[in-house]
């Protein structure tokens, strides 16, 4: 007896199974990618201050030695490591729901990188009036240009926490804000990890004589 | 539907914070770096070994930052970033290592020595 069968009954459109889109992923690995070719960028300043860390390039000025200060380096070095540290905290609190501590933590975040600057503008300010700013020569050039686009991260660090404070006092925990907030925190802990390398590459081996 | 997509606290990178492993990253780093600033201020190694010292110490202080900090490791949430910063990693290296090698080898045949190179030793020699 012959059995009548639909053609495709059994034809499976979707894996019922598979994964939905998840836009939180998707950003944050977007995000993350952004910041790996960010880290190349610095490579390539690490690798013009490799070449222009010399004396041939001091032009007379100069040299690593004469201009850093380690022990502010360290100073430095711990405030944006407390920064990361606050801001992290403010996504633990994100995740138990807490505005008042994403605030918090956040705000300690902005004070601490704020002592941070403040180091490294005084420090550079301090060449410039000195007259051995970034036109006095090549290597100077390369030390406030690394110096600097560091500090920028920072300053556009920042602008963006200032943006979340106002966006999860007034909207909350929306996908779109844990999201952003998310990608924050790589972008804050990816500053942190820049300036380790700068500490120990800049301060600490240019500091050797 | 997933959990996390009616609820975004509950994504998975939400939960992956930890106030203990932040901690533990925080006091890694900052006593890895402290005791490079203690190195450099001692002055009783050669330049070289100075280099390796610091070298060991930032790359201790990098990876406890990776896996603390940014919680990285090869669970189906954080894999793909694990993979592609292990990819970025030699770039990186491959970029700042080669400009040196070139650099030395060029600044060793075409610049003339003076005394200002002894002030200061650097990575190019």
């Amino acid at each position: 007896m012959a059995t009548n069968i639909a053609a495709g009954a059994d034809t499976r459109l979707w894996n019922a199974e598979a994964d939905e889109h998840d836009p939180i992923s998707a950003r944050t690995f977007g995000f993350w990618l952004y910041l790996l070719s960010d880290a190349l960028i610095f490579a390539g300043l690490f690798a013009s201050y490799a070449v222009l860390d010399n004396s041939f390039n001091a032009a007379g000025g100069p040299i690593a030695a004469q201009i850093v200060h380690p022990l502010e380096g360290l100073i430095q070095t711990f405030a944006v490591l407390g920064s990361v540290l606050s801001y992290s905290l403010a996504t633990v609190a994100m995740k138990k729901g807490s505005r008042t501590g994403v605030i918090h933590g956040i705000l300690g975040a902005i004070v601490l990188s704020g002592v941070f600057l403040g180091i490294g503008a005084h420090d550079l300010l301090g060449l410039i009036a000195q007259g051995d700013g970034p036109d006095r020569s090549g290597f100077l050039s390369i030390f406030f240009t690394l110096i600097v686009s560091h500090g920028l991260h920072m300053v556009f660090g920042i602008l963006w926490m200032l943006v979340m404070l106002v966006q999860v006092a007034r909207t909350g925990f929306n996908q779109d804000v844990v999201g952003r907030l998310l990608n924050l925190r790589l972008f804050w802990q990816f500053q942190a990890s820049v300036w380790v390398c700068v500490y120990v590459y800049v301060y600490l081996l240019g500091g050797y004589n | 539907m997933s959990n996390h997509l009616s609820d975004p606290l509950a994504h998975a990178e939400v939960q992956q914070a930890r106030v203990g492993r932040y901690f533990v990253a925080f006091f890694s780093s900052s006593i890895l770096m402290l005791l490079a600033f203690v190195v450099s201020q001692q002055q009783k190694l050669s330049y070289v070994q100075f280099a390796e010292a610091l070298g060991a110490l930032l790359l201790f202080t990098l990876i406890s930052q990776a896996a603390l900090f940014f919680g990285l490791n090869l669970s189906r949430e954080q894999i793909w970033k694990s993979v592609s910063l292990a990819l970025v990693v030699p770039l990186f290296i491959v970029t700042i290592g080669f400009t040196v090698v070139v650099f030395a080898s060029l600044y060793a045949r075409t610049m003339i020595p003076t005394d200002a190179m002894s002030m200061q030793p650097t990575l190019l020699q």
